[in-house]
């Protein structure tokens, strides 16, 4: 991890702000005993770490993935132009620098001089270049994230200029994830449609063999550009469904790392001589899209009285076994604009009678709560199926295999639908396609004149103290109106062997496999 | 769920439906001595006394009753088997559990009874080009395809909920009832008394519904206890999959399910569902088996 | 061979069919795929390219005969989801559940033998209802929570097998096998309660039959007599039995796979349903239908060997 050599305005601006909003809070359990900074002298060289996974990555290419563990996978093969650090700062990685026009409207990079692509080819400018027009192509699913950039060009091969139609505050944010990885522009031409399977990036470790379903074995790029870096010669990626099962196979040390654990047993695991168990705050939230375009959710005064009998602080004592946040916001407490928006009622059955009279509906009402198939969703659904009864409203549990759930809720073809997600680095991104008319996100249907323009400032506002006041503001009609029930934040939550070294926790919930030995 | 163990014996006794009476007392009486037979039937009557007086055995409500303060805990503080991972009574859980059971195995049966018997009969009765290239390769076809994987798709096609999965899995038996109302009807088609109707003129379904579907009863029978077998066990594996019962129904599989996040921490709450799945799916078998046994006296011991 | 040639013809009309239930169940489904695979934030744009891109515009009839033509041609089109061929995954799947399947049917051999024999032979006796019992029980036991158990008790609680995973058996076949225990016996108990049973049935009226009773009266020792000539009659319907078991086994373990996370061809089938992928549905259920109807045509094809006085050819009843 090399520090800096200078810093722009713009970055040390924004770097102070997010990092005095990661300190905020994070209710942590149990932390490792992980240092950031490992001793380099003492660092062990060589051997294997095992990963499990809870899926299987089914596209390793960022301009086509969708899925949560594609990113897992990516850290180790792919390098972003800027990361996170574990405060949830952006920090400098492939781009060694860069500097903001005072419009913000154009970026400039300052890449890494002698990077190679683990094929041999340079990473340069072009490269920049390519990649980015590659995703914003209209195939690509990170063409949203990119849609305010008007033009890259190359000024020259180490410096790569990005010119935004408007200014985007998230842009850097959004760079820190699968927008702003570098692919190999040679393996993409050479495996076109197949590049998926034989991913080439810059990073530390190189994609060598693959058991769908079962693993990935990645290897050693002995030529990574950051000295020293990688310490291990394989990770191995192991698809383990099951959280007990994987926690099964943690314990019996036929993996080292979980990527997810059970929150049930977090407790048991307090003093273990061989596990640790990582469970920090991350940066998504779970919660149920209401329909706001047909009955009976079409109506304010229903969805806030639904939003006002659910006791939160009892869903995350049972769902996570306090492994998060109760919340009433896209925000996560590592986030800037995380705050008061975040506070919620207690349910209190007189005053949703009142609204459900207000609503029209004084006797209750019904409506169907569409959730998926997992255990936690199944928990969840009869929670607030219970929490509800009170107030006279009947909830229809349904059970819906995830493939058609997501089809219904992008077609509109549901009452409520719980569906959450998994967050993103800079508040926008968990907010704007959600609430906006016609948001990407937006299954609620919902559409509010001042929600969109208040968004859209917030957008392309610099300064992060002015934007959460734009935040606090939208969040402030958003809770009155309740398109989307927030409901909790929860912890990312990691089993640890304790023989592995060098794992730090970024807020993203991604692991890092550079800087881990064993 | 494979075919080979559900398939009942199809070879059976092709007589014309006389003395019934006689018969049913004939039939009482072997089936009395088999003593199986007799364990199996009394599971099933258990199984359906409980389905019927859930309410005045369960201690606690099985949906509503949710103590979060007191999640998977051991049995006791007026638990018979603890609570799950709501905090409810898992005993009254599998209490109420019987009636989906019941009527898991009645939707799927019934089903396959409805659809697949007269198609069995028609098909069987009448022959030809239409049964031996169309019907039986589309149930050869079926039955190629992996049983569970059938009933997986045919459940998210017909949308979610307890009943739509039942129907999922009732289409699943409807190969082997119509081989085996086939293979009946082919059996009886050529013999004297069908001849003799038809030769007086009685009308094709007369002589289906009146003269040849009651010799097909019997095999019929046994078949349809060991499918309620198989579908109760393929609910299980449904639910297992994520689908079947809405969430908030005790259905043994679902509770299977949610129960195998658990089985570190309290194994005993996959145990209960399993060995209610175990037993009354035990039941049944014995109780088809005993059944074919005695309509089929070649296969006495 | 006139009866082969006919069930050999007969056979066709079930694949050609086989491709019909699996494309057109698949098209029924709900959700798109081109909305599954992309995902909760893809824009509809994409969505609407990448249903171009994968042809899902055209009329239902043309993909399907698209699909039939390539099909035909050996080619089983390449994963709606990262675009490798059908014909690989199902290479790199279906030998472990053939593994698993074999481990399953050798165990269930070694459980049904044995009992079948004893079971037959002391007919009546406490030893026989033992195992009637036993066989129906075993019968009765749902495989997934008998899994369940074995996980608690052998991995979990012992430690002697891993929980679950898997390691592919040329890389490490110790650690291949131990981790593939747990599953095959899961599985193995039902099938060899039900073998166990058709063996018994079968043995005992080969037993009744006049040349065993001949033998008898020769004097001949009872096992030489039971091991001699009745075992080898009495095989014939579990031959049968088997033929089915191992079709079902191929694509019916499912469950198993799932709760042991092993990277079977039944569980690429159902996450590929999940995920929409529906060339790989349709490959991998054609494949799996073929392995059926090959199976069941050696059974047939067996049958008449073992015992030639069996005209398997007349019709397709049974």
């Amino acid at each position: 991890m090399k520090k800096p050599l200078q810093l722009s305005f713009t970055f040390l601006l924004a770097g102070a702000l997010i990092a005095s909003a990661g300190c905020s809070s994070s209710n942590s359990a149990d932390t490792s005993k992980s240092d950031a900074k490992p001793a380099t002298n003492a660092v062990k060289q060589g051997g294997t770490v095992n990963i499990s996974l809870d899926a299987d990555p089914p596209k390793l290419d960022p301009s086509f993935s969708t899925a949560l563990v594609d990113r897992m996978v990516f850290q180790s093969i792919y390098d972003k132009l800027v990361d996170l650090d574990d405060k949830g700062n952006i920090v400098p990685m492939l781009a060694d620098k860069w500097d903001v026009s005072p419009d913000q409207k154009s970026y400039t990079f300052h890449l890494h001089p002698g990077v190679k692509f683990t094929d041999g080819t340079d990473f340069n400018a072009d490269a920049v270049k390519f990649n980015i027009e590659r995703y914003m192509d209209k195939a690509s699913t990170r063409r949203n994230e990119l849609q305010a950039v008007d033009k890259v060009s190359v000024v020259d091969p180490s410096t790569v200029k990005i010119d935004l139609k408007q200014p985007f505050a998230p842009f850097l944010s959004v760079l820190t994830d699968r927008a702003g990885m570098m692919v190999s522009p040679a393996a993409v031409k050479q495996y076109g449609d197949d590049f998926l399977n034989h991913p080439v990036g810059t990073g530390p470790f190189v994609l060598k063999d693959r058991v769908k379903g079962s693993t990935l074995t990645l290897e050693k790029n002995p030529n990574y550009w950051k000295e020293g870096l990688p310490h291990l010669d394989k990770v191995v990626y192991k698809i383990i469904n099951d959280s007990n099962q994987a926690l099964n196979n943690l314990k019996s040390g036929q993996v080292d790392i979980t990527n997810v654990f059970p929150t049930k047993e977090i407790p048991n695991f307090a003093n273990d001589p061989k596990i640790s168990v990582v469970n920090q705050a991350g940066q998504g939230f779970q919660g149920m899209h209401l329909n706001a375009s047909k009955a009976p959710f079409d109506n304010a005064a229903l969805r806030s009285a639904v939003d006002l009998m659910i006791d939160r602080d009892a869903i995350v004592k049972v769902v996570l076994n306090g492994a998060g946040t109760a919340g009433h916001s896209p925000f996560a407490p590592t986030q800037f604009a995380f705050g008061d928006t975040d506070k919620f009622e207690r349910p209190n059955v007189d005053k949703a009678k009142e609204l459900l009279k207000q609503g029209g509906k004084p006797d209750g009402f019904s409506f169907t709560l569409k959730i998926g198939t997992t255990p936690t969703n199944q928990q969840l659904g009869q929670m607030i199926q219970n929490m509800l009864k009170p107030a006279g409203i009947t909830v229809n549990l349904e059970k819906v295999e995830f493939g058609t759930l997501i089809d219904q809720a992008k077609n509109g073809n549901y009452e409520a639908v719980q569906l959450g997600w998994s967050g993103r680095p800079d508040p926008d991104q968990n907010l704007y396609d959600w609430d906006v008319t016609d948001g990407t996100q937006n299954y609620s249907r919902y559409s509010n004149k001042d929600v969109d323009t208040l968004l859209q400032s917030a957008r392309v506002e610099g300064d992060n103290n002015k934007r959460k006041e734009l935040y606090d503001k939208a969040m402030q009609i958003l809770n009155t109106e309740n398109p989307y029930l927030y409901l909790y934040h929860s912890n990312n939550v990691f089993g640890l062997s304790k023989e592995v070294q060098g794992f730090v926790y970024v807020p993203d919930g991604l692991i890092r496999t550079a800087t881990l030995s064993k | 769920m494979s075919h080979s163990a559900t398939q009942a014996s199809a070879s059976n006794t092709a007589v014309p439906v006389v003395k019934k009476e006689r018969r049913a007392r004939q039939f009482w009486r072997r089936f009395s001595r088999n003593k199986l037979a007799v364990v199996g039937g009394v599971i099933i009557l258990v199984l359906i006394l409980t389905a019927i007086f859930a309410p005045l055995i369960a201690t606690h409500d099985p949906i509503f009753d949710q103590d979060y303060n007191n999640l998977i805990s051991k049995p006791g503080n007026g638990h018979l088997l603890g609570t799950d991972d709501l905090g409810r009574d898992t005993f009254s859980r599998l209490i109420y559990g019987a009636r989906l059971s019941l009527e898991a195995a009645a939707i799927s049966v019934g089903i396959a009874l409805v659809i697949g018997v007269p198609i069995g009969l028609v098909t069987g009765y009448y022959r030809g080009v239409w049964d031996e290239w169309v019907i039986m390769r589309i149930v050869d076809a079926m039955q190629a395809f992996p049983s569970i994987i059938l009933a997986l798709v045919m459940a998210a096609v017909l949308g979610g909920g307890f009943f739509n999965a039942m129907v999922a899995i009732g289409i699943g038996f409807l190969p082997s009832i119509i081989r085996i109302t086939r293979a009946q009807v082919m059996t009886v088609r050529n013999l004297e008394y069908v001849q003799a109707a038809k030769a007086i003129g009685a009308r094709d379904g007369r002589i289906m519904f009146l003269h040849v579907l009651p010799n097909c009863l019997a095999p019929l029978l046994v078949q349809a206890t060991l499918s309620m077998a198989a579908a109760i066990v393929a609910e299980a594996g449904l639910s297992y999959l994520g689908l079947g019962a809405a969430p908030e129904q005790p259905s043994w599989g679902s509770m299977l399910h949610i129960a195998q996040g658990y089985l570190n921490i309290e194994p005993l709450l996959a145990f209960w569902p399993g060995l209610a799945i175990f037993l009354v799916v035990l039941g049944f078998n014995l109780l088809g088996d005993g059944i074919r046994e005695v309509l089929d006296p070649k296969l006495k011991r | 061979m006139a009866f082969l040639v006919r069930r050999l013809l007969l056979a066709v009309p079930v694949i050609f069919l086989v491709t019909i239930l699996v494309f057109s169940l698949m098209h029924m489904l709900p959700g798109d795929p081109a909305t599954v695979i992309l995902g909760q934030e893809a824009p509809p744009e994409a969505v609407a390219a990448l249903r171009e891109q994968l042809g899902l515009n055209d009329p239902i009839v043309m993909q399907y005969l698209h699909w039939l033509g390539g099909v035909l041609h050996g080619d089983l089109g390449h994963s709606l989801v990262d675009n490798s061929p059908v014909s690989d995954l199902i290479a790199q799947r279906l030998p472990v559940t053939v593994e698993l399947t074999i481990g399953t049917f050798l165990i269930a051999l070694i459980i049904a033998i044995p009992a079948g024999i004893i079971s037959a032979t002391r007919q009546g006796k406490f030893s026989d209802y033992v195992a009637s019992i036993l066989a129906m029980s075993g019968m009765s036991i749902p495989s997934f929570w008998f899994a369940m158990m074995l996980i608690v008790l052998f991995a979990v609680k012992l430690g002697w097998f891993p929980a679950s995973g898997y390691t592919p058996f040329f890389e490490n076949p110790a650690a291949n096998i131990t981790a593939m225990i747990l599953p095959m016996f899961a599985t193995a108990l039902r099938e060899a309660a039900v073998l166990m049973r058709m063996l018994r049935s079968s043995l005992l009226e080969v037993m009744s039959a006049d040349y065993i009773r001949t033998a008898y009266s020769k004097g001949q020792r009872e096992r030489v007599v039971v091991l001699r000539h009745a075992f080898k009659n009495a095989l014939v319907p579990v031959v049968t039995t088997s033929g089915l078991m191992v079709a079902g086994l191929l694509g019916g373990l499912v469950i198993t796979e799932s709760i042991f996370s092993i990277p079977g061809f039944g569980k690429l089938i159902v996450d590929s349903i999940y995920q929409r992928d529906f060339v790989t549905v349709q490959g991998a259920v054609l494949v799996s239908a073929l392995l059926v109807v090959v199976i069941n045509l050696a059974v047939d094809l067996t049958y008449s060997l073992i015992d030639p006085r069996i005209k398997v050819g007349k019709g397709a009843e049974g």
